[in-house]
């Protein structure tokens, strides 16, 4: 489920030191999405989903990697998210990393009260806490640590 | 020895700050000392953030000076100062201290703090430059970070080398001391190119270095957010030409003499400017020039701006007019 335009060497495939650009898709999105890196090293990868696999692979790039590195993200927005919040626990800057977002699909929604996460599959205002059960209402607030939007309790005032 | 310094009236930019004692000095290099400060009557200082600096009071003026501790719970404060001859007085003040003489210093104040996010530091120093470089280490040391250092020096006359080597370990990991251009090029050449992704760097030393080492930096692909400078190291500027003040809206006019800011003055006076770096450095003390051709000295103006007149940082900046006029 990997096509790197450099032949693998060891491991994720990266040249240790690489400072040119990563360019990450995934899911549907072809590598085209990503705009041309104006001369610079590139290294490609595809992906059909951000898994679990996937990010540790990922992370195992961005260690390999050096500052002065690039990264592109393309793909459905909890895909890019969740590798941007890898890639700023790896200590890239946001002003070093582009996210190409397809505004479509399902994002991630995260919890105050209980501190979990939640899949928004309808992208809705509002959505039920999978790990409290609370009614979250969905801010425009988005961590890239944690690549989630920020919930609250929704209907807090009338609990009260 | 004196037991106690004069000390005129308390200059408003250490005013709410501390009165220490001098219970060391020692020498680093010929024309470098390092001065340590405590509480005439002990205990702990404020803590401070790795790469603050102190305001201390010399006879009516004042100069800022890196510290060179971690900052965690000092007792005490260190400071190095390098000797200029021809610069405004302050450091030779300074040379002059003795243990038991008393000083007013301000508050440690932050304005080149560690990026709480890296996961490496990459310190950079030349010259008296390593005074906050070498809290940077210490801080790196202490919390259980890492950082490595680069350090450009004089043969056999660097301040502070003893104790930064004695920082090698775990904490700092690599020490290189760089006695030439040439080697230094090659060695930082070398280090932008090969750290991991959580590095920040922090240069300090004087002007024309650092602008060579970010801008090194950046053609390397260093956002600028990766990067830190702060120009402490910057050798003290001249006296200056006395000039005049012109006050429009309070309609005084004021003597600046040579030797003496123009921050200075006007606090003397009784104005209070926001102020920071009084290094013309943070852009605190900027202030509106309504008529005459300030003497830009500071390195937070743009050369547009400069060219323009219409503002100047008045902690280092003077006249080259025989009189300025102020929005003030
Ligand atoms: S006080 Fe910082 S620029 Fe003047």
């Amino acid at each position: 489920m990997r096509s790197a335009s450099t032949p693998p060497a060891a491991g994720n495939g990266l040249e240790p030191g690489f400072r040119g650009v990563i360019c990450v898709s995934f899911g549907s999105t072809g590598d085209t999405a990503v705009p041309d890196t104006d001369g610079q090293p590139r290294y490609d990868l595809h992906f059909e989903a951000a898994t679990a696999d996937t990010l540790l692979e990922l992370k195992s790039v961005f260690g390999s990697s050096r500052v002065g590195v690039r990264l592109v993200l393309a793909g459905p927005p909890t895909d890019i998210r969740a590798a941007a919040a890898v890639a700023a626990d790896c200590g890239l800057l946001g002003e070093e990393v582009t996210l190409l977002s397809q505004e479509t699909g399902p994002r991630f929604v995260y919890c105050p009260h209980c501190l979990s996460t939640t899949v928004d599959v309808t992208a809705g205002t509002e959505v039920t806490c999978h790990g409290c059960s609370t009614i979250l209402a969905v801010t425009d607030h988005f961590s890239r640590r944690r690549g989630a939007y920020l919930g609250y309790s929704a209907h807090a005032e009338e609990a009260a | 020895m004196t037991a106690i310094a004069l000390q005129p009236q308390v200059h408003p930019a250490v005013e709410g700050g501390l009165h220490l004692e001098v219970t060391d000095i020692s020498r680093q290099t010929e024309s470098i000392v390092s001065i340590t400060f405590a509480a005439p009557e002990g205990g702990r200082l404020p803590s401070y953030v790795p790469g603050s600096h102190l305001v201390v009071q010399y006879g009516s003026g004042v100069n800022a000076y890196s510290l060179t501790g971690s900052g965690n719970a000092p007792s005490d404060y260190t400071i190095s100062v390098l000797r200029v001859d021809e610069g405004a007085g302050g450091s030779v003040a300074m040379h002059r201290l003795s243990v038991g003489d008393r000083v007013n210093v301000s508050r440690p104040r932050s304005a080149f703090a560690p990026a709480s996010t890296a996961s490496h530091h990459l310190l950079v120093a030349a010259g008296i430059g390593i005074t906050p470089i070498l809290s940077h280490a210490r801080a790196a040391v202490e919390r259980g970070n890492t950082a490595s250092m680069i350090y450009v020096h004089r043969p056999d006359a660097g301040a502070h080398v003893a104790e930064a080597r004695k920082l090698l370990g775990p904490g700092l990991t690599a020490l290189i001391e760089c006695t030439n251009r040439g080697s230094f090029q090659s060695v930082l050449a070398e280090a932008l190119i090969t750290q991991p992704l959580g590095t920040h760097l922090y240069v300090c030393g004087p002007v024309v270095f650092m602008d060579a080492v970010l801008e090194e930096a950046r053609s390397q692909g260093w956002s600028s957010a990766r990067l830190h400078s702060e120009a402490f190291g910057a050798a003290e500027l001249d006296a200056g030409e006395p000039f005049t003040v012109h006050l429009a809206r309070s309609g005084v006019r004021l003597e600046v003499p040579a030797g003496v800011s123009l921050l200075d003055t006007l606090e003397t006076a009784g104005k209070t400017i926001p102020n920071m770096c009084r290094k013309g450095i943070c852009g605190e003390c900027v202030l509106p020039v309504l008529r005459g051709a300030p003497q830009h000295r500071d390195l937070y103006l743009s050369d547009q701006e400069k060219a323009e007149n219409t503002t100047m940082m008045c902690c280092v900046s003077r006249s080259n007019d025989p009189e300025l006029e102020l929005d003030l």
